[in-house]
Order: structure tokens, then sequence, then C-alpha cells
């Protein structure tokens, strides 16, 4: 079952799901919207070059395929989560995660974004990126080890399970 | 937990969900066949796309020939159904048959907010040649339970969307405060 608006303000004032910095007025019927951080990495000659973006924004290259991260600390020890791109980056041909949406009951981070612009388009810090939905589980809460949120440098420390 | 193909003919029967127009033999296993409409929308080129702005669109009608898509190419479609669900949320999908032709029918954004109801704008994109013509089912809409109180619905910038409708990022307030 995927949670309402209604019930995932009760599990952010309850401490069930982490989402920080949180206003409630970024709830939406069934997801809330998180926002893009000012961090941006580029594959260039063989690695990832750093790109802080600049208030005025940053042009993507279009079908070049780029790395960012959410402005918010997302997590929760309760549900599992499905992160996305909201339908207005989307509708611009802007896609966010576009392969890997899944994130696990008990992480809690700065998401790593997935960024492929079809079309030229600007990057603002600050914009609202897309949407986070969480879904109840069913069975016993068994976390296996999180590898990724390790190497990532904007993510907070692990809430809970320590790889 | 997922409606069952079924579920969701009983739930249009209970107006529980809304889809128009509705053939319960488009009703699969677990979702609803939906079909390509006539309209499509592409950004001008030549211009950067910017959450701040309005973006210079063209409309245009699928000929009755069809409509090739180059590989990269990127237009706004619609569903010609209109859905929506204040009970339950659907999710977008493309159906497979269009996915393995290298076409996505969206990238991003498969959530739609309880309370809307309209066509539904496809985020067409191809990484091969394909040729799109109006009536073709390319996508399919899944039905999910809630869990907590509906207490909202949504009223945005896309509700009632008729047409492929671009991004009206523009008008958020986050956009409108930063344009000054």
């Amino acid at each position: 079952m995927i949670l309402t608006g209604d019930a995932i303000r009760h599990a952010v004032d309850s401490g069930e799901i982490t989402f920080s910095p949180y206003d409630a007025a970024s709830v939406n019927p069934n997801s809330i919207n998180y926002h893009l951080g000012r961090g941006l990495k580029v594959f260039e000659n063989g690695s990832w070059r750093d790109i802080d973006l600049p208030d005025d924004g940053f042009v993507l290259e279009p079908h070049r395929m780029y790395l960012g991260h959410t402005e918010e600390v997302i997590g929760s020890r309760q549900f599992a989560m499905r992160l996305i791109g909201c339908s207005s980056n989307g509708r611009r041909g802007l896609f966010l995660q576009l392969s890997a949406d899944l994130g696990h009951t008990t992480s809690c981070h700065r998401w790593t974004l997935e960024i492929l612009a079809a079309l030229p388009t600007r990057l603002r810090p600050g914009m609202v990126a897309g949407q986070v939905s969480f879904w109840r589980n069913t069975g016993r809460l068994v976390p296996s080890p999180a590898t990724y949120a390790r190497f990532n440098h904007a993510c907070e420390p692990q809430n809970g399970v320590t790889p | 937990m997922i409606l069952t193909g079924d579920q969701i003919a009983q739930e249009v029967a209970a107006d529980h969900i809304r889809i128009t127009p509705f053939d319960p033999g488009r009703c699969t296993t677990n979702s609803y066949d939906l079909t390509l409409g006539r309209r499509l929308a592409r950004y001008r080129p030549g211009q950067v796309l910017d959450p701040l702005h309005e973006p210079e669109v063209e409309y245009f009608e699928i000929p009755t020939t069809g409509y090739p898509m180059e590989p990269g190419e990127f237009v706004l479609g619609e569903t010609a159904e209109q859905l929506g669900s204040d009970t339950f949320v659907p999710l977008i999908h493309a159906k497979s048959g269009f996915a393995r032709c290298g076409a996505f029918a969206h990238v991003t954004a498969d959530l739609i907010d309880l309370g809307f109801f309209g066509h539904s704008t496809l985020q067409l994109y191809a990484t091969l040649p394909v040729v799109l013509m109006p009536g073709m089912p390319l996508a399919q809409v899944t039905f999910w339970t809630t869990y907590g109180e509906i207490a909202d619905l949504y009223d945005g910038k896309y509700q009632g969307g008729d047409g492929p409708l671009p991004s009206r990022s523009h008008l958020d307030a986050w956009a409108v405060g930063a344009r000054g």
C-alpha cells in the first residue's frame, strides 16, 4: 500500500519518515516533493568531474548522463521508498532516476540522482526535482548492507544499519 | 496492494475509478490498456528549456500515415482516454510491446496524484526509429491501494489535462519568486 499525503505528514511528525529539511507544503496527495542539491557530476575523460551549480543554473547537454543529489536527507525505518522525477521535468524531457527508483527500508541519506536530458535544459539549484512515495512492507524486515551510502559524499550517516 | 483487472472493472462500475471511454475488454490481468491520442506537442528547437520560464511549444496532429520518431527524439503525446481516481493511486507504464521497440511512453514521472482526472500526458522518447499511430495501445495504468486518510486530492496545474500539456513549472511559487 502507498501512503497518502496525510499518512506521510503523520509519519514525518512521528519520526517514522526522515525528510530534512521538511516543509509540510511539499506534501502531495500521495507523495512529497524533493529538491535539487548543488552538487553535480559529469563523466569526462574517464573520470567524474564535480560541478557546483551556480545560482543561475547550468545547461545540460542533451543525451549526456549526469549525477546529482537531493537537497533533502530522505529515509524511513518503517517504509520502502520510490523516488521519481516530477512530471514538470519529465514533460521537458528531463529524466531523473531513469532506472534505480527503489529506496530500501532503513536507508537514510541524500539520494544520488541519475539525470539525463533529451533537450538542452537548464538545471537550477533548489528547483523541485521530483517526488518520493512511501510504501508499506509485508514480511519480516532483515536489512542488508547499504553499499552505496558509504561512498556517496552527499549522504548523511546511516540511520540505523551500518554496512 | 495492486488491483487486478477484474477489480479495476468493478471499481469503474462503482465510480471509484474513472476511465472514459471505458472498454472492459481492455482490462488486463493487472492493468488497463491506454491508447495514443491524435495530438502531439514538441518544443521549438533552438531554446534552452528552463524551469523558470514558459517554453515555446508547437502542437500538431499525427498524420494518417503516422508520425515517425527519430532516435533521440522527444515529443509529448496524450492518452486517448481520460482517467483518474480519488481512491486508488494510478501508475502509468509503457506496454512492453512499445518499450521493446526502444520507445518509452514516459521515463521519469509515472505516479499520478489522487484526485487527478484528465488525459494523461505521455512523455514519448525514442531510442530507435519508431512510428506513432493514433489509437495504438502503447501504455497501461495500474491502480494501488492506499494507507492513511485521503485528506487531499490533486487540484494542480495539470488538472483536467486535455491534449498534451507541456511543462508548467514556471507557474510554481518557487519559479514566480525566483523571477522576482
